[in-house]
């Protein structure tokens, strides 16, 4: 099974082995690819709808989507995007580079982690079958609010049940990563000497386990309330629609960390790469994500502003304060460039792309952090505004970031430069015209999820902005598989360090070996790729 | 250490730039300004007394805002052209790791920064928050998959919209407190009228209330703003400002046509379709003595109707009343007897904008 990894290709098993191979792998590094390559086709699917629901919205009016398969739509590109495209993208790099990361042979429980993986696509499928049931897919929005979720059809099951199934799979993933963090790290790997990105995923994994289980027992709630007769949301036998909202948010909330802290720890480990310096302030980054860690579990309830049942001025102060630790992972990052010798490789275009575009994610934040304020946007086309600022301008910029740096690692060949400026400026181009504008259209009372919109209310132009916006990052990321694809026929030529980089999976070959290392150089700081080439040291598989 | 080596170097670099001038020394601040204009331009001033404090809470936060952008972001372009490594230069920047003292600054900018803004927002959250203990007009509003119904609770009317077809009007009195009660017949919505810089969820088995002033006579398109299924987006209803002549005279007039509403009687077979959540008529009248049967039809697929009869639409009390029943399909029912008078019917599944009136007559 593992001999298949870097043989020449004469040597290459038949197509049906390598298949079996891949089906029953256990090997961290091939779970991580499958991980990737299973979020971006999950990442196409989400895309597609996007576009759908831009193309509708562009004009008002009813075009081509009668409201059902618009709610459908926009409830499935919620799902989708943040369940089965970010945080899966992030777990796949975590998968693939914690172990090298840290020096060790594999994650913790190889068959768990097998698992993990194998529990996505089921439950992805499963959630995207509703398509196929009577009355069509889910279509009452990511959150699922109760009542409304509790009349949907079979696809609003379908739903339930695949989101249960991708929640146990993030659990399993989450315990998988901390126990690899804690117990397999390489000696002298101590844990302030841990790579940036492994801090963020142990971080991250820290939520997933804390967080998820909570909505594993909302959504059995919900299935309960739907299909088994009792009562749990139902105001008119005892129950309580907002116990839904308060279930739902306190896991939704530490989602969003989620899926950003892992894309913040590959900048942190990107931007010190390209500027040829350290990152600056490493203990206040490693403060900042365990302060957001623990700060996210406190601000649920500022998603509930609106519902006049919450203690605002508890909820706004904690939501407030979660911008000090982010404050200063921006200080960080600037006083990182600062006198740099910055190389704008695509995987720094695409880092300094995220702190630009994050920062307008967690400044327009502040406006909804004061509930006087936030009664004015919340649910309106601001909120859109600001959760994809923080999601595609923040982390799907990271993960474009970790991409390019990445590539060469996993693959042994580098992406095209060229293609790779295209792609970021197209991308930064069509991301903003799509949605910036869309904070106006919230400030002029546009409600978010809505399939139709009446002329003469100032919405039309910049609705036809966003969608032209849309397209445009569409042609962006077409560049990108592009590039990818094309790379992916041509000869491994990367050497194990192409960047000069500064941690252990650069220490080794690219593609590194099943057992991912030789020899390990001595780990004596934060950087021992760094250290091992001042000191002249040659690392395996440097030409 | 580090912390001091940038100050320095930030020390020299506007020395060498700074001869320019009185352009690059007012650059920023203008950028600021145009900045904080450009982002509250955009939003609306508010047309209600709490909805201008609420802009102005908008503004602060603006010009809060606007020197971090700019600072980030500039100073994130200026590294970029600053620092960008040219062929002859060595490989690396100087090793600087962060000193603790950078760190506490990098904490305490922040931290005042948040200290403000929450103090700023407490007060104006109280103005928003507080309930006038007199409102002048008090309007239960109902909200239901997909249109409003408001009931005047003080003058003793409701107005409604029809689904899909004609939105709900709301007119209210300028410069007076309006208190409004939400109510929801079925799942979650959210009053919202954007002018009003303000919403607030319709939650089934709770009560919200919230009172305002408006101060600006005029007409505000407002809508549901909780995703609450397939016809979300058309939940839309209309606010209208007037003086308060004009407000006397519109609640008169809804009075009166409540009153006039007539129609000759028909006979023992009466008949009534539901279709796109509206009756097909809003008035029924029959013959007193004689037994009447009603067929109702319910021509919304998948949607619940049903058909009752009371004294008014405040519901004191109940003659007739059919089981809810989706459609599309028929039933009948045998009525009772009534004496002669003016009585009023409803699907109870979506009250007044699904009512009319039932007439039995002298003869």
């Amino acid at each position: 099974m593992a001999v298949t990894e870097a043989r020449p290709a004469a040597l290459a098993p038949r197509p049906a082995a390598r298949l079996i191979s891949w089906l029953t792998t256990t090997d961290h590094k091939k779970i991580g690819i499958l991980y990737l390559v299973n979020s971006f086709i999950f990442f196409v699917i989400g895309g597609v709808f996007a576009l759908l629901m831009r193309t509708e919205l562009a004009r008002p009016g009813t075009q081509i989507f009668h409201p059902n398969a618009y709610n459908q739509l926009f409830t499935l590109h919620g799902t989708l995007m943040i369940f089965l495209v970010i945080f899966p993208m992030l777990a796949g790099f975590g998968n693939y580079f914690v172990p090298l990361q840290i020096g060790a042979l594999d994650m913790a429980f190889p068959r768990i982690n097998a698992l993990s993986f194998w529990l996505l696509p089921v439950g992805g499928l499963t959630i995207l079958s509703g398509f196929l049931a009577q009355g069509g897919a889910a279509a009452a929005g990511w959150t699922s609010y109760v009542p409304l979720s509790v009349q949907g059809k079979a696809g609003q099951d379908l739903w339930t049940v695949g989101l249960l199934i991708v929640g146990t799979s993030s659990i399993l993933g989450g315990i998988n990563f901390i126990v690899t963090i804690l117990r397999l790290r390489a000696p002298g790997m101590t844990m302030m000497r841990l790579p940036i990105f492994v801090w963020s995923i142990l971080a991250q994994s820290l939520l997933v386990v804390l967080a998820t289980p909570v909505l594993t027992a909302g959504l059995i709630m919900l299935f309960a309330d739907r299909r088994l007769g009792t009562s749990f949301f139902d105001p008119t036998h005892g129950g309580n629609v907002l116990l839904w909202q308060h279930t739902f948010w306190f896991f939704a909330h530490p989602e969003v960390y989620i899926l950003i802290l892992a894309a913040w720890g590959a900048v942190s480990e990107i931007l010190p790469v390209f500027s040829g310096k350290p990152l600056f302030g490493y203990p206040g980054v490693v403060l900042s994500f365990l302060m957001i860690t623990a700060l996210s579990f406190t601000v649920w309830a500022h998603h509930m502003f609106a519902t006049g049942a919450v203690e605002l001025p508890f909820f706004s102060i904690t939501t407030e304060m979660i911008s000090i630790p982010t404050g200063v992972l921006f200080f960080n990052w600037l006083a990182t460039l600062w006198k740099g010798k910055i190389r704008l490789e695509p995987p720094m275009l695409f880092a300094l792309g995220f702190i630009a575009m994050f920062l307008i994610g967690g400044i327009d934040g502040v406006w909804m952090a004061s509930p006087a304020v936030d009664f004015a946007i919340t649910d309106t086309y601001w909120v859109v505004a600001h959760i994809h600022y923080v999601l595609f301008g923040g982390t799907v910029f990271g993960i474009m970031a970790a991409m390019y740096y990445w590539f060469p690692k996993i693959t042994g060949r580098m992406l095209s430069k060229r293609l790779g400026q295209w792609h970021f400026w197209l991308q930064f181009a069509g991301f903003n015209l799509t949605f910036f504008p869309m904070h106006v259209l919230g400030l002029r009372g546009m409600p978010r999820r809505i399939a139709d919109y009446a002329p003469g209310r100032g919405w039309s132009f910049l609705n036809l902005v966003a969608t032209a916006g849309a397209f445009l990052i569409a042609v962006s990321i077409a560049i990108f598989f592009d590039n990818v694809f094309v790379t992916l026929r041509k000869p491994r030529t990367a050497s194990a360090d192409p960047w000069g980089a500064n941690t252990l999976e650069w220490a080794t070959s690219s593609p590194p070996p099943p057992h991912n290392f030789d020899a390990l150089p001595p780990i004596r700081s934060a950087r021992p790729v760094f250290d091992a080439r001042q000191a002249g040291l040659s690392l395996e598989g440097q030409p | 250490m580090g912390q001091r080596v940038a100050n320095a170097s930030r020390h020299v670099t506007r020395r060498r730039v700074g001869r320019p001038g009185v352009r690059s020394r007012w650059a920023l601040p203008t950028g600021f300004l145009l900045l904080a204009l450009f982002s509250t331009g955009c939003a609306q001033a508010g047309a209600t007394v709490q909805g201008e404090k609420v802009h102005g809470l908008y503004v602060v936060i603006a010009i809060m805002a606007a020197p971090i952008f700019i600072g980030v972001e500039g100073l994130l372009l200026w590294s970029v052209f600053r620092f960008r490594k040219r062929q002859r230069d060595g490989g690396l920047g100087p090793q600087t790791f962060g000193t603790t003292r950078a760190l506490v600054i990098f904490f305490a900018i922040p931290s005042v920064i948040v200290a403000t803004l929450f103090a700023l927002g407490e007060q104006t959250l109280a103005t928003v928050q507080k309930q006038d203990p007199s409102p002048v007009v008090i309007i239960r509003a109902e909200g239901f998959q997909w249109e409003w119904t408001f009931y005047y609770l003080n003058e003793g009317f409701v107005v409604s919209g029809k689904t899909l077809h004609v939105p709900a009007l709301m007119v209210i009195p300028v410069d007076e407190p309006v208190k409004i009660q939400l109510h929801s017949r079925d799942v979650i919505h959210s009053f919202f009228v954007p002018a009003f810089l303000f919403k607030r969820d319709v939650i089934p088995g709770r009560t919200n209330t919230f009172t305002f002033t408006a101060n600006k006579i005029g007409t505000f398109p407002a809508q549901c703003a909780e995703f609450c299924g397939l016809w979300h987006s058309k939940m839309t209803f209309i606010v209208k400002v007037v003086n308060s002549t004009d407000y006397t005279a519109w609640t008169e007039q809804q009075i009166k046509a409540v009153q006039s509403i007539s129609c000759p009687p028909h006979g023992p077979a009466l008949s009534i379709v539901a279709k796109d959540i509206s009756w097909n008529t809003n008035c029924l009248a029959v013959r007193a003595g004689s037994p009447i049967s009603i067929s109702v039809t319910n021509r919304d697929a998948g949607i619940d109707h049903n058909f009752a009869i009371y004294d008014s639409f405040s519901q004191t009390k109940k003659f007739f009343q059919t089981g809810r029943f989706p459609g599309v399909s028929t039933r009948t029912d045998q009525l009772p007897p009534l004496p002669s008078g003016r009585y009023y019917f409803q699907c109870d599944v979506h009250g007044p904008s699904m009512s009319g009136v039932f007439i039995v007559g002298g003869k």
